[in-house]
C-alpha cells in the first residue's frame, strides 16, 4: 500500500502518471532522504526540485548567509533574505513549495569531524559546494560509507556532473586524483559564472537523484558529463573506475578523511 | 577556442587530425599537450587532460607528445577556488 494522501496523489499526479515512476516510484521518493551540501548556486535548483518532487526528508548544510551577489544565480533565496543564514532562507522556501516534506537544517560547515555521522543519516548526498577541500572530503567520505553521491561543479560558462556509488562506481578522485595546484583554478567570485549554468547543472543533479531513488533509467555512473553553455554542447567522457585511485583503487593510500587547507576562504565566501 | 582550419589540407607535416572533446579537429600547433591546452586560452589553466582514455599527470604536459588520431578530452576542474595550500 502507498502512504500517500489524496492531496499528495494529486500534487504528484504528473509523476505518478509516468509508468516508469507510478505510485511505487512516488512512494520511494517519499521514503528517501537526501543531504544537499551547500545552498548556493547548485544547491538552489537541487533543493527546489527535490522539494517539489516530494523527497521525504531533505537535509541542507551550509554555514554562509545570503549576500546580494548570490542572488544572480542562487534562486532559492530572495532579496528579503539578505543576511539570513542560507539554510533558513532555503528551508522556508522549500516548505512553502511543499509542506509534505521534512527539512533538516544544519547551519554549520561540513568537516572531517562531522561528515561521517551526518551522511549516515541519508541515502544520497548531493555536492553543491564552492571549494575543493569540501569537494574531496565529500567524495572520500561517500566512498568510505558506500553512499550515492551526485557531483556537480560550475565555473564561468561550464558545468560538470558525475554520479557516484561509493566503492562501486568511479569516484571523483578516479578522474581528478588530487586538487588542482594552488592558484590555477579560479573561484566563481574571481572568474564569474553565468547564473543559469547553475540551474542547468543543479537541475541535472536533481534529475540524477530522482532516477537513483526511483530506479528509472541509467544514472551517470562511470561517466562524466561536461556542459559548455557558450557552444551549448554537452560532452560525455567515459570514466571507469581507476585501479590507481588513491581512495577507491586497488591499493588505496587514503584510508582516513583528510581536509585540504584553505588560504583565502574568507575572500570568497559562498561563491558556488 | 582551438585553431580549426577547414581548408581540406591537413597534412602530417604541419597538421594533425585529432579528436578533441569528441569532435574532429585539425590542429596546427606544437605537438605537445601543453601547447594544445594553451591553444584553449584561459581554460587551459584548469583542465586535466586525457589522451586515448589515459589521464595524464599535469606535470608531464610539456613532455607528452600528441600524434595523429589521438582522442583527447579536457576534463575541467570546476567548483572551487584557488585557495588551497
Amino acid at each position: 500500500m502507498f502512504n500517500l494522501s489524496d492531496e499528495e496523489i494529486l500534487r504528484y499526479s504528473r509523476h505518478i502518471i509516468l509508468t516508469e515512476v507510478g505510485g511505487t516510484g512516488q512512494q520511494k521518493l517519499k521514503d528517501a532522504s537526501v543531504l544537499v551540501v551547500g545552498a548556493g548556486g547548485l544547491g538552489s535548483p537541487v533543493l527546489l526540485y527535490l522539494s517539489a518532487a516530494g523527497i521525504g526528508r531533505i537535509g541542507v548544510i551550509e554555514d554562509d548567509v545570503v549576500d546580494v551577489t548570490n542572488l544572480q544565480r542562487q534562486v532559492i533565496h530572495a532579496t528579503a533574505d539578505i543576511e539570513k543564514p542560507k539554510v533558513h532562507s532555503a528551508s522556508e522556501t522549500m516548505k512553502q513549495i511543499n509542506p509534505h516534506i521534512e527539512v533538516d537544517v544544519y547551519h554549520e560547515r561540513l568537516t572531517k569531524d562531522n561528515i561521517l555521522p551526518l551522511i549516515d543519516k541519508y541515502d544520497i548526498v548531493v555536492d553543491g559546494v564552492d571549494n575543493f577541500p569540501t569537494r574531496y572530503l565529500i567524495n572520500d567520505a561517500c566512498v568510505m560509507k558506500q553512499k550515492y553521491l551526485v557531483e556537480g561543479g560550475i565555473l564561468r560558462f561550464m558545468g560538470l556532473i558525475m554520479s557516484i556509488h561509493g566503492g562501486e562506481t568511479a569516484c571523483y578522485r578516479c578522474v581528478f586524483e588530487e586538487p588542482p595546484p594552488p592558484g590555477t583554478v579560479p573561484s566563481c567570485a574571481e572568474a564569474g559564472v553565468l547564473g543559469a549554468v547553475a540551474g542547468v547543472v543543479g537541475t541535472l543533479q536533481a534529475t540524477e537523484v530522482l532516477k537513483i531513488v526511483t530506479g528509472v533509467g541509467t544514472p551517470l555512473f562511470n561517466r562524466l558529463l561536461q556542459f559548455d553553455a557558450e557552444e551549448l554542447r554537452f560532452h560525455e567522457v567515459n570514466a571507469p573506475r581507476n585501479p590507481k585511485c588513491p581512495v577507491c583503487g586497488d591499493n588505496p593510500t587514503i584510508t582516513e578523511l583528510i581536509e585540504y587547507a584553505y588560504t583565502c576562504e574568507t575572500q570568497a565566501p559562498g561563491t558556488s | 577556442m582551438l585553431s580549426l582550419k577547414n581548408d581540406g589540407a591537413c597534412h602530417g607535416i604541419d597538421c594533425l587530425q585529432l579528436v578533441v572533446q569528441g569532435r574532429p579537429l585539425e590542429y596546427h600547433g606544437a605537438r605537445d599537450v601543453r601547447s594544445l591546452l594553451e591553444s584553449q586560452g584561459e581554460k587551459a589553466a584548469y583542465a586535466n587532460v586525457r589522451i586515448n582514455g589515459n589521464v595524464l599527470n599535469r606535470r608531464d604536459f610539456e613532455n607528452i607528445p600528441i600524434k595523429e588520431g589521438d582522442q583527447i578530452d579536457f576534463l575541467y576542474f570546476m567548483g572551487g577556488g584557488s585557495c588551497l595550500i
